[in-house]
Formats: C-alpha cells, structure tokens, sequence
C-alpha cells in the first residue's frame, strides 16, 4: 500500500509538471461529444462550437442585433427582394483555393435541395429560413446575387446563422457530407477527432484575418460531469468550460480563474398537448400559468441566475413584450385554484398529467420543481426524463395522442429575430409549432410582418401575435438563463452574447 | 480431455446464437427511434423515409436478423446511424481501452488481493487476517460509482489531484496513458479485490487443513516451502474460477467507471448507444461484450479443467 | 436439516451474524416506518437549497431545499422495496426452473439452462440497463430487470441441489415406493434447497440493491421525484464541493445497507452450509 502511494505521488508530480508546459492552445471542456461538422446540417450545441471556428456566413450580427459583413465585405438592397453581395476577395477555403461567388451559389444551392444531391435535410430549407430565396446567382467573381420570392424582413438574421454557413464542393464531392470533413474558411481547422474523446482544431495560416487570430489551435475535451470540467478547470487542465449557476460562486473564489456572463434567447418553457381533452380547457392553462412561482424555480433551478420570461425572452430587447404588462404571469395562487374549481377540479379530484422531460439538467430539474408547484392546484404531474432520441421524437409527436405525453418541460432557442420567436413557434404548421397551436389572427399577424419593412409596424404585429399566444397558454414561458463561462484568468478576448457565443477567434493568453 | 475441449467449445455455437437473436429482439422492442434523434428538430418526413429505406429499417425483422448475422461473422457490424462511420474498427479502437481498464483492473486486484489472502489465511485469527476481513468485505459492499466519487472528491480537495485529459493509446503515450488509466484501475480493481481476498484466504484455509499439508509439515519441509509450493498450487482452482467469473463484472464495472472517468471505451459507447437510440452499435457493442464474456468464461472454464486433474470430462 | 428456531440461535450466537441481523433489522425498521421518522415529505421543497446539516434539517437539503434525511428514509424505502421484489421475482421463476430442469433433466433441462446461459452471458449490470432500455425507465421496471437478471444463479442453485437431493436414499426410497411426482418434489427434494437457496436470496439482495443504485446513478433507474439513493448521489455529484453532505450520506447508507446485507449472508452461510465454513 505504502509502495502504491508513493507512485501515486510521483504520478501526480509528473502530471503538475506536464500541465506547466502549456502552450498557445486553448482547452476546451465539452459536455457531451460533439456530433459531427456539416454546418447545414447539424443543429446540436456542441458541434456549432466547433463548426462556428470552421466555417463562416456571409454576415454576422453584432451584440445589438444589428449586421455586420464577414465574407461578405458589403452588400446592397436594391430593391426589397433582392440582395447584392461584394464578397471579401482574400478568403481561401482550408485547402488554400481561394472561395468565390460560385461557393456562395453553390452552398445555398446545396440547403436548397437543388444540387444533384438533392435534399440533404438542411435546417435551412424550410420558409421559416432560406425557403424563401428563389434564385441565387453569381454576377461575377465576387458578387452574388439573392432574389427572394417574398419580402423577408428576417433574411439577414437568417444569413448570419450558422444554416447558411459557406462550404467548398470539393470537400463534399470526396466526403459525401461534410459530418467529419472540413470544408470551410474560418479561422480554425479540423485536425482530429477521437471520439468521446476530443476534437483538436489548428490555426488556418492563409486565414483572411490571420493576424486577428492568437491562437495556435484549440482542442475540445469532452468531460461529461460538471465537477469534473469544475476540478479540470480549478487544476489548469482546461482554460474554459461553460458552467451552470450553481457551480460559479466555487469558481469565483479561486483567483485563477474568471466567470463571463451573458444573458441568452434560451428559455424554459411548459408546452401543453392540444389533443388532451383536459388542456383543451382554456381554463386549465390559465391555471396553471397562473400556479407557476417563476421567481421560486429560478432561485432553485438557476440560483437566481435567470430572468422570468415569456415566450420572446428580454434578450430580444424591444421585441419581447415585458412581463407585467402580461396579466397571466402574475402568479396567483388563489387564482389558480378558483379556476381550477371552475373546471371541476377539487381536492378530491384531481387531474393526473404525464410530462416529458430530459436530461438537460435545466429542464429535468424545472420539471421537478413545476412538479410541486402544481400539486397546489390539484395537477399531479407524472414525469418522464426522456434520453435525446425520445426526446426529439416525442417533441415532434406533442400535438398527438401518440406522443404519450401531455405536457412536455422545453428549452427553446428564441433567436434574434421575432419570426424566429414567434412565428416559428407559433404560426399554424411552422417547423417548431410542435403543440399544436392554431390561431388565425397569430398566422395573419405573422405574414404581415414578414412582408413589412418597417420596423416599428412590424413589432406592432409581433406584440399583438405575442399576446394572443401568450394569453391563450399554450406554451407558457418560465425562465430566460443566465449562460456562463468559466475560464482561465489569463484568457481574454472571448465576449460571448446572446446573438454569438461562439466566437472564439480573438481568445488570447495573457502571459 | 480433447474430447471436453471440443465439446465445450462446440457448447457455446447455440449460446452465441441465443445471445444475438435476444440482443435483436430487444433491440427492436425499444420504444423512439434513431432515425428522429439523427434528424433532429427539423427534419423533413420524405428524409426520415429515404433513411429508413438506406438502413434497411423498412425490411421484415428475420431479414434484419440475417443480414446483421451474415455482416458480423465478415467482421461487418453494418454502419452508425449516427455517424455514417463502419461500426467495427470503432468498437476495436474501444476494446482496446475497455480490455486495458480491464487487465490493469484485474492485475491490481490480484496485487492487492492474492498477498492479503494468504497472509490473512496463515496469521488466522491474528490482526492480520481481521484487518483483511474487514477490508475484503468493505470492499464488496462500496459500489464503484461510489468510490470513483470518493476518491475524485479526495485527491481533487486534498492534492489538486485531477487524471489528465485526453486519452491516448499505451503505444502512443505510455507514461500519459497509465496516468489517465490509473486511477479508474484503482477503483475498479478494489471493487473486485474483496471476494478474491476471501476466495483465497479460504481456500488456502481449506488447503492448509487437508492431510497432505500435514504430510509435507511432518516430512519437515519448512513453512515457506510448505505454503508456496504445496499449499498455494492447490488453492489456486477455486480462485482461478473465480478471476474468470470477476472478469465479468470487470467488464460490468468498466462500463460505469468509463462513464465517470470519460474514457473512451466499449461501456461508454454502448451507453452513448442507447441514449442515442443508434441500434446497430448498441447491437454490436452488446453482443461483442457478450462474445467476450462467453470466452473469457471458455477459457477459464479450460483453464480450471486443465489444472485440476480430479475433474471429470465426461 | 436444521429448523428456523436452530438457524435463528445459531446465527445470534455468531457475533457477526447479530451484527447483520441487527443491522438488517433495523434498515426494514427505518423503511417501514419512514413516514412517522421522517420530517418532511420527501418531495417537498422546505428550505434555501443546499442548507448544511444542522437542527432542523439532519443531513441538510439538497440543490431543491428538500430535507435529505428525509429522503434517505423513504429511499430505504425505495431500495428494500427494490430489493425484496426483484429478487422475489427472481427467487421464485428461478425456484420453479430449477426444479424442473434439476428433476426432469434430459431436454427440458437442456433448454432452460441454455436459456440461463444465454442470460448469463451478459455482464449483469450491462443486461439490466439492456432491458430497462426496452422497458423504459421507472420502480417497477427496474425492479423487472433486475429480476430477469438474477433468474440464472437461482436456477443453478437449485437445480445443483436437487439432483444431489435425488441422489439421496431416503428420495429414492420415496420413488420406490411410488410417492407422487409432486408430493415428492415439495415434501423431500424441495426442503434440501432451502439452505443453499436462503443464501443466494440474502447475497442477492445486497447485489439487487447494489445494481439499483448503480442504474439510478446512470439515470436508468428511480425516475425523480422518487428518493433513490443513487440518483441523489448522481444529482449531487455536481454540488460535491458546496454541499458534501448532499454526497455523503447516500454513500453511506448504500455502503452500510449493501454491507449488513452480506454480513448477514455470509453467517447465514456458515450456520446453514458449515461445509464452506472457514
């Protein structure tokens, strides 16, 4: 036993010793493996970390939600459908040919469905997104040109996203897809990937901003238990992890270390099953928006690192309506209980609900705490934690009888955009409509304010949309997170938002 | 003793097929499919169709069966639904992680364990041998996941003691790779040092009692001799059996020790499998422990029949 | 063949057989009468979240302000009701196979121990999250799987003891002189697996417990708000550091439940098998 800890010892100055030779590469904590690199087709958190660092848009948006040109240098708006490109005439792809205006046709034609590979299921071909272009063409070698079929007021903030990222065919052409390739201009390129592992990024030398770029590389490391990222972060085995509020009072006692902040378009939300002949009752959702303590849940749920939020979170600014003037989200208890009574519901005879939730830690643990708030009201919430297959599978059935449940706990993306919030969510048949929500004024409301330009009518529209939504408790909005990082003190140059969080390309170590 | 050899190897063909038909069958019980987690949230019906039909999800389940079969036994576990990627050279990059938490687990369980045993069964009664007693069964009763938690706790609090990150093969790396890999080895080989702690200290009580000990002790042969060259060889049947049974749980425990310590082995990618709804890996991953398992027992069960001439092969 | 009241005597007169009897007592005492012991509910949210232990609240409160000791109490709960049940459905399909493949032999017997190899071929943890994969999460699946897994040794325990039973004289005797199959089965061969058989079912237990909390702490088990204690250890592993208590005390009663459990087996051994006695 002696002999045995006197190895371990030597083990762990071996280990000290190691980590003193840090070099310019910064360490990643990941909490789940990343699934793959196509930016058109992969929507999952961990990947876009990565695919953020290899590809780029022809915009991006800047911390007020207004653009900016990255591989784009500047654009026109001719008239209100068409958009007119200057690309950047610098950018070379990862194999160093230099990208022209024919990747840019050729990356939209690829989430359009329109090249020989047909529909790749990119996140970005419904209407909601790029649905709506209808001619993409290259005017000469740094120009492009976008015709859309409608007006489109959000079509910036769709460019900026990471769904209209610009990739190299060729890349395509050799791998089939893009999920362990790396076809992109950004700042960063694929090395390697061990999965469950790590995925290890090196500087792009012929980078268009090279000299911006500090870095040497990047290497993300999955650490799949948040004490573990905790410990890896507090021993300098990694330089930045993302953190949940309860972990960070530890890390901003330790003065090698650093908390960033930012609040952002996630929130938690209770989404009811329409086909549920008890939730069909108005009366029944209204109650329990009314019995849902929002500032409770944050103070457990995200130790008071939350703002309460509807269904446009405040990150949205002017867009989002703000809570008081939303009579339903002004918790009464009392109130609850008489409109419960109403709907025949009493002590003795109680509405039985099956939730779905997941593993997510803010959703798993939101439910449980729904779970007691409700049995205020005489609702016994049943709960399910779903794996993420079953997850996403019953999130898409939750209009039906066949999803098995009747209420399901979601974190949803807001967006930067209203159509995002609103109508993607909300408008009869959208994509993330999953509830089963239907309301004429609210589609009606939509249309009208992709159409307008103006900017004050169009958040005429999306407030009114917003009420009726709101009001009818379909979905009920809980809490808006706080989102943290924690990094090593001598990082600097990362200013995550809530419009780009994963813009690692100014990062630095301070020697 | 060929005969016995063949027979038993023959014995475990309808095993090994039992085992596979159970794996599909419950594979295909399992409610949400891979194909939607694959999709994810926006995917379109007409590309959830074009999957199925690429993955032969859309065929009879007997000719899911027999393909499965025919593609394994050509080292073809078929592809991830997930990744797209050939399941196989995946699962044999995995092995060679599980197999070396494995063997690093077992080895320091026998360091710890065979030594206290026979201390613990010659010093009987004395301080020795209740010491051993009661870290054999403390040792039985700490669940895995509990001590990998305590020691973490432990060695992150009291030496800023963290297992470094990133795994790399022992060939790659060595030192690197025993400093990633000696601490889920620790834990998973106390976990299972107990009931071989017990195994041998009484099977070597047992030994010790038998006349023929009396015999060598009588003829004068001293005690070192006694308890090494008589005493041990027989002791060691029972515990033989029971390393080629521990094997099992090994491989049982490096699936939570894996998940805790983020190694990336077969364990870990079978959970990952399961919570991604990918069947073709969690069918491959599962029957290939199960492949694993049947052989080391095969071995074990030849090992024990090979060692001990009292057995009888009819 | 000893009766219960020797067995009894035999195993206080042990030091550790008290000590397992004591301690087994006294975890189904806490169990049953959880709601009386206990101050809170267990699912009800009391307090700031992560108080330390003190007065009001014994082993403190965890990440959603609930009381633990609370929680440990109806996880004992959780964990014997588990325990008791798996293995009863485990002890009692593997009694009725063991004693007709260990009686019959010949193919039937071929068939179910070809069965009971197929299940044996599975690390046993790695079978129980297999079936629970299928069965879908919640008590009374887990309790299933784990019942399907302990199936094969209740099987090979009985079905060893029954042949060596009708090797007996007195059995064949019995045969001779034409005792019913049934009548011979329960009054002369089944008595003989009891001793083996009680062992098995006190081990299984502690390793039904053990499997439990481990699928629990994968998040495979105990669906919340349920108390196991697994899943309050594996909620609590992200608040190690500020709220150790939340930790410790689930560690500690897996640790000392799975403990007296193979206490209790292993002078339940000695007393009724004292050929394995060392």
């Amino acid at each position: 036993m002696k002999k045995c800890l006197i190895l371990f010892l030597s083990l762990v100055l071996v280990c000290f010793a190691c980590s003193a030779l840090a070099d310019n590469i910064l360490r990643w904590g990941f909490e789940s493996d990343p699934t793959g690199f196509d930016p058109h087709t992969n929507p999952e958190d961990m990947s876009i970390r990565v695919m953020n660092q290899l590809y780029e848009t022809l915009v991006a948006t800047n911390p007020d939600m207004t653009y900016y040109g990255r591989l784009a240098e500047s654009w026109e708006n001719p008239d209100e459908v068409t958009y007119v490109f200057h690309l950047r005439q610098n950018v070379k792809f990862h194999s160093g040919r230099p990208m022209t205006a024919a990747d840019v046709v050729y990356s939209f034609e690829r989430i359009l469905g329109r090249t020989e590979a047909g529909d790749i299921g990119a996140l970005g071909s419904k209407s909601t997104y790029y649905g709506d272009i209808d001619t993409v063409e290259a005017v000469d070698d740094y120009t492009v040109k976008f015709v859309l079929k409608n007006v489109n007021a959000a079509f910036l903030g769709n460019l900026s996203s990471n769904y209209g990222a610009i990739v190299d065919k060729d890349v395509i052409a050799a791998n089939g897809d893009l999920m362990r390739a790396d076809g992109g201009t950004g700042p960063f390129m694929l090395k390697d990937w061990v999965r469950d592992n790590n995925v290890s990024l090196v500087k792009f030398a012929d980078y268009w901003e090279a000299d911006r770029v500090r870095l040497d590389g990047i290497t993300y490391y999955v650490i799949g238990d948040e004490s573990a990222r905790l410990a890896a972060l507090r021993t300098g085995e990694i330089d930045i992890s993302t953190m949940s509020a309860s972990n960070v009072p530890i890390a901003e006692k330790d003065a090698n270390l650093k908390v960033l902040s930012y609040q952002s378009n996630q929130y938690i939300a209770l989404g009811c099953n329409m086909s549920t002949p008890a939730l069909q009752d108005k009366r029944v959702r209204q109650a329990i928006t009314y019995a849902t303590d929002r500032e409770a849940l944050i103070n457990i749920v995200f130790s008071g690192q939350a703002m309460a939020c509807s269904i446009v979170p405040p990150s949205l600014g002017h867009w989002s309506v703000p809570l008081d003037e939303l009579d339903v989200y002004h918790t009464d208890v009392e109130k609850a209980k008489a409109m419960m009574e109403e709907a025949g519901y009493s002590k003795t005879n109680r509405l039985s609900l099956k939730v779905a939730a997941g593993l997510l830690d803010a959703i798993r643990q939101s439910a449980v705490v729904l779970q007691q708030q409700l049995a205020e009201i005489y609702i016994d919430l049943d709960i399910v934690n779903l794996e993420q297959g079953e997850y996403v599978d019953t999130w898409y059935k939750m209009a039906t009888p066949e999803a098995g449940f009747d209420m399901m706990v979601v974190q949803d993306g807001a967006g930067t955009d209203p159509n995002r919030s609103v109508a993607f969510f909300f408008k009869t048949g959208a994509s993330a409509n999953v509830f089963g929500y239907s309301n004429e004024r609210v589609d009606e409301l939509c249309d009208l304010a992709l159409s307008t330009p103006d900017p004050d009518i169009r958040e005429g529209y999306y407030n009114e949309a917003q009420k009726i939504c709101i009001d009818d408790c379909v979905k009920t909005g809980i809490a808006c997170m706080t989102m943290y990082y924690v990094t090593s003190a001598n990082l600097d140059g990362f200013a995550p938002t809530a419009a780009d969080a994963s813009n690692y390309r100014d990062m630095y170590f301070v020697k | 003793m060929r005969n016995y050899v063949i027979r038993r190897i023959l014995q475990i063909i309808p095993v090994l097929l039992g085992v596979s038909i159970l794996i599909f069958a419950v594979m295909k019980l399992i409610p949400g499919d891979v194909i939607s987690g694959a999709l994810g949230v926006e995917g379109s019906p007409e590309l959830r169709q074009a999957l199925t039909v690429k993955y032969g999800l859309d065929k009879p389940y007997h000719v899911q069966y027999i393909n499965w079969i025919l593609g394994v036994l050509h080292g073809d576990f078929g592809d991830s639904l997930r990744t797209s990627e050939p399941i196989f050279p995946e699962m044999m990059r995995r092995f060679s992680v599980t197999a070396e938490l494995t063997i690093l687990g077992a080895l320091i369980s026998w360091i710890i364990a065979i030594p206290l045993g026979i201390l613990a069964a010659t010093h009987r009664n004395k301080g020795i041998d209740r010491f051993v007693r009661v870290f054999a069964l403390m040792g039985v009763s700490i669940p895995s996941f509990a001590l990998s938690i305590l020691v973490i706790l432990f060695l992150a609090l009291v030496f800023s003691y963290f297992s470094p990150l990133g795994y790399v093969s022992f060939f790659e790396n060595p030192v690197k790779n025993l400093q990633i890999m000696i601490l889920p080895s620790f834990v998973l080989g106390i976990t299972i040092a107990g009931s071989i702690m017990r195994m041998t200290r009484s099977s070597m009580l047992e030994v010790l009692q038998q006349d023929f000990i009396k015999t060598v002790r009588a003829k004068g042969a001293s005690e070192r001799i006694t308890i090494f060259k008589h005493a041990l060889r027989n002791a060691f049947i029972p515990i033989i059996t029971l390393i080629g049974m521990q094997i099992g749980s090994l491989l049982g425990g490096a699936v939570i020790i894996e998940q805790i310590f983020s190694l990336p082995g077969l364990g870990q990618m079978t959970l990952t499998g399961i919570n991604q709804r990918d069947y073709p890996v969690v069918q491959g991953c599962v029957l290939f422990i199960a492949f694993i398992y049947i052989l080391v027992n095969l071995i074990t069960d030849l090992l024990y029949a090979y060692i001990d001439p009292r057995i009888s092969y009819n | 063949m000893k009766g219960l009241r020797q067995v009894f005597r035999e195993l206080v007169k042990d030091p550790m057989g008290r000590i397992g009897l004591i301690g087994v007592l006294l975890l189904i005492l806490l169990a049953v009468f959880a709601p009386l012991l206990a101050h809170y509910s267990p699912e009800k949210m009391v307090s700031m979240p992560k108080a330390a232990p003190n007065q009001q609240f014994w082993f403190g409160t965890d990440n959603y302000g609930r009381d633990i000791y609370s929680r440990i109490l109806y996880g004992a709960r959780v964990s014997l009701e588990v325990g008791l049940i798996s293995v009863g459905i485990a002890a009692s399909i593997g009694f009725i196979l063991g004693i007709i493949a260990g009686y019959f032999e010949g193919r039937i017997d071929r068939i179910i121990m070809c069965i009971m190899d197929i299940l044996f071929a599975f690390p046993s943890i790695l079978l129980a999250i297999f079936i629970t994969a299928v069965l879908g999460r919640g008590i009374e699946n887990t309790m299933i799987a784990i019942g399907i897994v302990n199936i094969p040794v209740f099987v090979r325990t009985v079905r060893a003891s029954v042949i060596s039973a009708k090797g007996l004289e007195y059995v064949q005797n019995a045969k001779s002189i034409g005792v019913k199959t049934f009548p011979l089965l329960m009054r002369h061969i089944a008595p003989n697996t009891i001793a083996p058989f009680t062992v098995q079912a006190t081990l299984a237990l502690s390793s039904a417990i053990l499997t439990e909390a481990s699928m629990s702490f994968l998040g495979l088990g105990i669906q919340p708000p349920d108390p196991s204690w697994g899943s309050m250890l594996s909620e609590a592993r992200a608040f190690m550091e500020q709220a150790p208590w939340m930790v410790i005390f689930p560690i500690l009663f897996i640790v000392i439940t799975i403990l007296i459990f193979n206490i209790l087996g292993d002078s339940l051994r000695d007393v009724l098998d004292p050929k394995l006695k060392t």
